[in-house]
């Protein structure tokens, strides 16, 4: 296997009607597999929300990331991604999310934190546009001089790289802290003693529509690597409802790491 | 007991357990760290489970690198990280 670069692919998009949060955390599982075996091109997936939830990382402790209580009280689904990383707090329309499907070809040789880099370098440019300079800051996060914008997680299986986004838009600090036990020891290093203050508003930078910041992304998405407008094919989304159903909304998965 | 350990320049590692007789018992390491493949995660859980509550740093990072298969690649997280969050588990009045 040699590295490919971005434009030795065909990139599709799929940007669909507001989907629920275990259904997202299945289309990762499934659309990385099709990438995997060659049924599918690769793919750019923009989300939109269907409902709050609250993201964990593959790795991360139910119990020690999330206050049970005050999710439920909100309506929060708590679901369990395929991949590493920290814990989000997702209502619809307050952040920015979407994954790149790809063959492990395109990060041939890389190491975890180049692979990371290259993933979101058209992140980096599409946000240069809109007039926030933002930089990659290892492990995962893309930050700004403003604070911390996005936070990104890859991960591989069969022969294809799952390297999924999401940024803030415009989080709810005070709710997401009385949902995420955010832990003091993880602030250590960040410079800052308020949590709140770690996650940077996109909106308060652009000025810019949520829908409108998207249309930019794909389009420099579009111009720096190729992009045609594709769909889910009707299999995918039954397998993606099933393992949903079945996996995904589970408290075996989700509680996997209790 | 619970333990947790940010990694210079990595990601936090957290471990809760208990002691059993002397032992490490219900050991769970978790995180928002990166791991491949993922159920790695079970063979660490089990590599520390029974380990002398005594055992050093050095001791229960080489256990944890005995039981990992080749090809397990770790971002943001080590077998001396981990060690270091068990020990804070056991021992909470001496992490700084």
């Amino acid at each position: 296997m040699t590295r490919t670069l971005w434009r030795d692919h065909a990139w599709q998009l799929i940007h669909t009607e507001p989907q629920p949060p275990a259904l997202h955390m299945a289309l990762d599982e499934v659309l990385t597999h099709e990438v995997g075996a060659g049924h599918r091109p690769p793919t750019l997936r923009v989300w939109e929300w269907g409902g709050p939830a609250v993201v964990i990382g593959r790795f991360q402790s139910l119990r020690n990331e999330v206050d049970a209580d005050a999710a439920q009280r909100h309506g929060i689904e708590v679901v369990r991604r395929v991949s590493g990383g920290g814990a989000m707090f997702i209502e619809p329309g307050n952040t920015i999310t979407w994954s790149i499907y790809a063959p492990l070809s395109l990060i041939k040789g890389m190491s975890f934190q180049e692979a990371y880099a290259w993933m979101d370098a058209w992140t980096l440019e599409a946000l240069a546009e809109l007039g926030i300079e933002a930089w990659y800051q290892p492990l995962n996060d893309i930050t700004s001089a403003g604070g911390k914008i996005a936070g990104a997680a890859q991960a591989h299986r069969g022969g294809a790289v799952l390297h999924h986004v999401t940024m803030a838009y415009d989080i709810d600090a005070t709710k997401m802290l009385e949902v995420l036990r955010i832990g003091r020891e993880k602030l250590s290093d960040k410079g800052t003693q308020s949590a709140a203050k770690r996650v940077d508003p996109l909106r308060s930078q652009t000025g810019l529509a949520r829908a409108a910041i998207i249309e930019h992304m794909i389009a420099t998405f579009r111009h720096r690597h190729g992009l045609a407008d594709g769909a889910l094919r009707a299999d995918e989304l039954t397998q993606a409802k099933v393992l949903a159903r079945e996996k995904f909304t589970s408290h075996v998965w989700t509680a996997d790491v209790p | 007991m619970h333990g947790e350990y940010k990694m210079p320049g990595g990601k936090l590692i957290v471990v809760d357990l208990e002691l059993v007789d002397g032992h490490l018992a219900q050991v769970r390491v978790s995180g928002d760290f990166f791991l491949e493949p993922d159920h790695a995660l079970h063979a660490i859980d089990a590599a520390l489970e029974g380990q002398s509550a005594d055992a050093d740093e050095h001791v229960l990072a080489s256990a944890v690198r005995a039981r990992l298969a080749p090809g397990v690649m770790m971002y943001g997280i080590s077998p001396e990280a981990i060690a270091v969050a068990v020990r804070r588990a056991i021992d909470p009045d001496t992490a700084p």
